[in-house]
Parts: structure tokens; C-alpha cells; sequence
């Protein structure tokens, strides 16, 4: 049962860093550059992407036995455009401006490499329980990437945080960082997401060859320092030994 | 024609397109790859779409 | 001749000044995987302007030709996924059977269609903005030539990118998302291209 216990919690954290569908498995990239213009667009996006991915994973999981090998990937597909409709009526009818500015790109979660990817890869081989996890994981992992772009873009492109123009049951709350004329707009265009998509690539790509370096740079010490104690030992043994001769 | 027509219709038009979807996706897996292209796979080196294991496409082409 | 006209611009601005991959974010995942060699995104491309076209002409009179007046419009997204999916799947077989040659160039991106974002995108851009069936042609015409067009260049420079001395961090997808950055930055420079004429 501890066992169990420990796997629960690797698979949800899995999807957040290991496996991190954007920012390792480069996976999803369209709606990463298109919806992280604001933070709430991006926490927005990452919303209906977890619903549609863990009510798929669970549908998914759960008919695993019922659906015949050879017709799987249709009926997946089917089974996300099906959620992908839901969530996007749901979103018209409540959130009009999430909606709005998502736009197209809400129709679009049917065509995610994830969703798909994560029902053929996990959810058609693994029970309920564990799929749900598993989505939870995945979208979470794939909301946080989407909001640490959305950060840069945001606070670079337009100099302040801005709550309650997206999600508006809360107030419209603004918070200046840069001071006005300072700001960078280029961030809010394309060529924004681009850029910063390649740098955040660029620094994770950084940190994991800095990673391999130090484990590298210690295990060479180790090698180095286990020769010496070697090279000591057989020289108090020869000494030892010579000593003994004497 | 009354809107009770057209959504039969509809209906129809659509369960025929889940039809065409399922039995082309059928035949497709099952023809045989074309002589001389037995060897063509999605060099991971140059394609790095879905190059990740968990995409859809590479799982099924794992499978083959 | 004035519609040959608009028709022609509408294909011009959807493909340059609204580029697909570049200002709309249709297409990303072939658009940095598919791209190491020209021919490879050259295959790419041109599958997917067949595919887009195919799907822009059928999409578009089922949705207001039997959606509309059924009263179901919300199954949108549903049937076009069913009709590019089908789409790729029979022209798939079409070409594993009959067309070797073809399969050899083009059978290996095939199946990868299905997912790309342009395809369905451009397919549910049209009925959302309610163009007309000229204008979604264009629409659906401009933007995957676009996309060829864009796929195309980009391999072309990523080729030079694989022997140039690039810090270790940035080497592969990074610089290639640099790259892409300086190249939308071009087509920014294509967006008053069009201001002048009038229609």
C-alpha cells in the first residue's frame, strides 16, 4: 500500500516537471504562443484544457475494455471533440470573455497532441483512478508552463498585471511593475511569444546541462579521490609491508 | 422542409461521416505498405514532431 | 473581375500578411518538427494545402448547409474533425494503393495531418467569422500555401543553423524559435501591403 501510495504521488508530479508536456515534450505549442498574451487567458486556457483532458482520460480509461483495438483512435478522437464541445458551450454560455478571447483556439484542444497522446499512451492501458492522476498532473503541468509564459509576456509587453478583464466575476484590478512608456509591446505580438518560448527552452536547456555537468565534475572527483585513497592505501601497505621485512 | 427533416438529416450526414472516418481508418491500417516504402519511418533525427514517445502516431507506429 | 480580384488579395493576405504559422499560431508542432530538411517540409507542405483545401471545400457547406438549418450549429467542431479525419484517412489509402511514388514522398505525413492545427483552425475560423464560400476558399487557399511557404524557408535556414556555432544552451528548438521570431518580425513589415488598393 506504501508503494501505491508513493506512485500515486509521482505520477501527478510527473506531469508537472519530468514530463512537463510543453516545456520537455514540446508538446501543445499552438495555444502555449496564441492564449499567454495575459495571465488569465493562460490560467483560463489551461482550465479548459485539464477539464477536457481529465474527463477524456477518465471516458477513455473507463471503456478501455468495451473499445476494440483496431477503431481506438477514432473513437478517441470523437470521445475529446465530444468533451471539447461541452467545455466550449459551457464557456460561451458563463464566460463570454474568456470565450471571446480564447476564440478558436478553445475548438482546437480536439487537435492537442496531449489530450490524444495521454489517452493512447496512459489511459487506454491504466485504470480509472490512476488516468485521473495522471490528467490532473498533465494539466496542471501544462497550466503552470502556459502561465510562466504568459508572466513574461505580460508584465514585458505591458507593464502591469491585469485581473477581471477575462474572468470578470472578479473586479478589474491592475497592477503597474514597469512604469508607463517603459514597456516593451513587442512582447504582446507574436514575435513576443516566440522569443520568450525559445529563451524559457534556452534556460531550462541551460540548467540541465549545468545539471549533467556538476554530476559529471562529482562523479569525476569521486573517481579521483577514490584512486588517491587507493594509491595511499598501497603505498602504507607497501610501507607496511617494507617495514615488516626490516 | 420542416426542422424535424433537416436534423434527421443532419443525424444521418453525420453517423455516415463517423461511418467513413472508422472504416478508412480501418482500411488504411490494413493495406499493405506500397513495395519499395517498407523502410520509410519518421526519422526522429529529422522529425521531431510528436518525436516524444507518447505521441498518438509514434505509439501506433511502434505498434506496427 | 473585380471578384477574381478580392479573391486573389483575400488568398495574398491570408497567406503573407496573416501568416499562418507566424501571426496566427496554426501549426506550430510541424512547423519545428518537420522542418530539418527542405525536402522533408516540402512533403509536409504540400500535403497539408491539399488536405486544407479539401477540408475548406466540404466544411464548409455542411456546416451551413446541414448544421445550420438542422439547428445544431454547436456540432461544429465535432463533424469537422470527423471530416478531416476521414479526409486524411481515404486520401491515405488512395495513395498507399494506387500511388507509390506519391506514398514514398508524401504517405509518411499523412497521418500526422489530422493533428495539426491548421486544418481544423482554418476550417472553424471560416464558420466563425461567417465568411462566405469564396472567401473561405481563400481563406483556405492563402493560408496553407502560407504555411507551405513558411515551412519551406524555415528548413531552409535551420539547415544552415545545424553547422553554425550556436551556444550550447540555445542549440535546436530555442534558436529555431529565435529564428522564427526575427522571421515574424518580417512579416510585420508585410502588414500594410494591402492598405493602399481599393476595392
Amino acid at each position: 500500500m506504501a508503494r501505491e501510495k508513493g506512485y500515486t504521488k509521482k505520477n501527478f508530479l510527473k506531469g508537472i516537471i519530468i514530463e512537463n508536456p510543453l516545456f520537455v515534450s514540446i508538446l501543445g505549442t499552438c495555444p502555449a504562443l496564441a492564449t499567454t498574451k495575459s495571465i488569465e487567458a493562460a490560467i483560463g486556457m489551461g482550465i479548459l484544457f485539464t477539464v477536457v483532458l481529465v474527463c477524456s482520460n477518465l471516458l477513455v480509461s473507463l471503456l478501455r475494455k468495451l473499445i476494440p483495438e483496431e477503431i481506438r483512435t477514432p473513437a478517441y478522437i470523437v470521445i475529446i471533440a465530444t468533451f471539447v464541445t461541452i467545455v466550449k458551450m459551457v464557456t460561451n454560455a458563463f464566460l463570454p470573455e474568456l470565450y471571446q478571447t480564447l476564440g478558436v483556439f478553445i475548438s482546437l484542444i480536439v487537435v492537442n497532441c496531449i489530450v490524444l497522446g495521454r489517452a493512447e499512451a496512459y489511459a487506454s492501458k491504466n485504470k480509472v483512478f490512476d488516468s485521473l492522476i495522471d490528467a490532473l498532473g498533465m494539466g496542471l503541468g501544462y497550466t503552470l508552463a502556459l502561465i510562466s509564459m504568459a508572466f513574461f509576456r505580460e508584465i514585458l509587453g505591458t507593464g502591469c498585471f491585469t485581473f477581471g478583464k477575462v474572468f470578470t466575476f472578479i473586479p478589474e484590478v491592475s497592477l503597474r511593475i514597469i512604469p508607463k512608456g517603459y514597456e516593451i509591446s513587442l512582447f504582446q505580438t507574436p514575435v513576443g511569444a516566440f522569443i520568450v518560448f525559445g529563451v524559457i527552452l534556452a534556460v531550462l536547456a541551460f540548467i540541465k546541462n549545468r545539471k549533467a555537468e556538476l554530476k559529471e565534475n562529482l562523479a569525476r572527483q569521486e573517481r579521483i579521490k577514490k584512486q588517491q585513497e587507493a594509491a595511499a592505501a598501497s603505498a602504507a601497505a607497501k610501507a607496511n609491508a617494507e617495514g615488516g621485512n626490516k | 422542409m420542416t426542422k424535424e427533416a433537416y436534423l434527421i438529416i443532419a443525424i444521418v450526414i453525420l453517423v455516415a461521416l463517423l461511418v467513413t472516418f472508422i472504416v478508412s481508418f480501418v482500411l488504411y491500417r490494413k493495406t499493405p505498405v506500397p513495395k519499395g516504402c517498407e523502410n520509410i519511418e519518421i526519422n526522429e533525427e529529422n522529425c521531431s514532431h510528436c518525436s516524444h514517445k507518447e505521441c498518438s502516431h509514434f505509439i501506433k507506429r511502434d505498434e506496427e | 473581375m473585380n471578384i477574381l480580384i478580392s479573391f486573389l488579395l483575400a488568398i495574398l493576405s491570408s497567406m503573407l500578411i496573416d501568416n499562418v504559422v507566424l501571426s496566427r499560431f496554426y501549426g506550430i508542432c510541424p512547423f519545428l518538427g518537420v522542418s530539418r530538411k527542405v525536402k522533408s517540409s516540402l512533403g509536409m507542405g504540400v500535403a497539408v494545402v491539399f488536405v486544407i483545401v479539401l477540408a475548406t471545400v466540404i466544411c464548409w457547406p455542411l456546416y451551413n448547409f446541414v448544421l445550420v438549418p438542422a439547428g445544431i450549429p454547436f456540432m461544429d467542431t465535432v463533424a469537422y474533425i470527423l471530416v478531416i479525419a476521414s479526409l486524411v484517412q481515404l486520401v491515405g489509402l488512395f495513395i498507399k494503393k494506387y500511388s507509390p511514388s506519391l506514398y514514398k514522398s508524401l504517405g509518411i505525413y499523412l497521418p500526422l495531418i489530422t493533428t495539426n492545427c491548421a486544418v481544423l483552425g482554418v476550417a472553424q475560423g471560416n464558420t466563425d467569422q461567417g465568411l462566405n464560400f469564396l472567401s473561405s476558399l481563400a481563406n483556405g487557399i492563402g493560408t496553407s500555401v502560407g504555411f507551405l511557404l513558411i515551412i519551406v524557408v524555415f528548413s531552409c535556414i535551420r539547415v544552415r543553423l545545424e553547422s553554425s556555432n550556436v551556444p550550447k544552451a540555445f542549440k535546436g528548438l530555442p534558436i529555431a524559435l529565435i529564428v522564427a521570431a526575427i522571421m515574424a518580425i518580417a512579416f510585420m513589415g508585410l502588414q500594410g501591403l494591402f492598405s493602399g488598393i481599393q476595392l
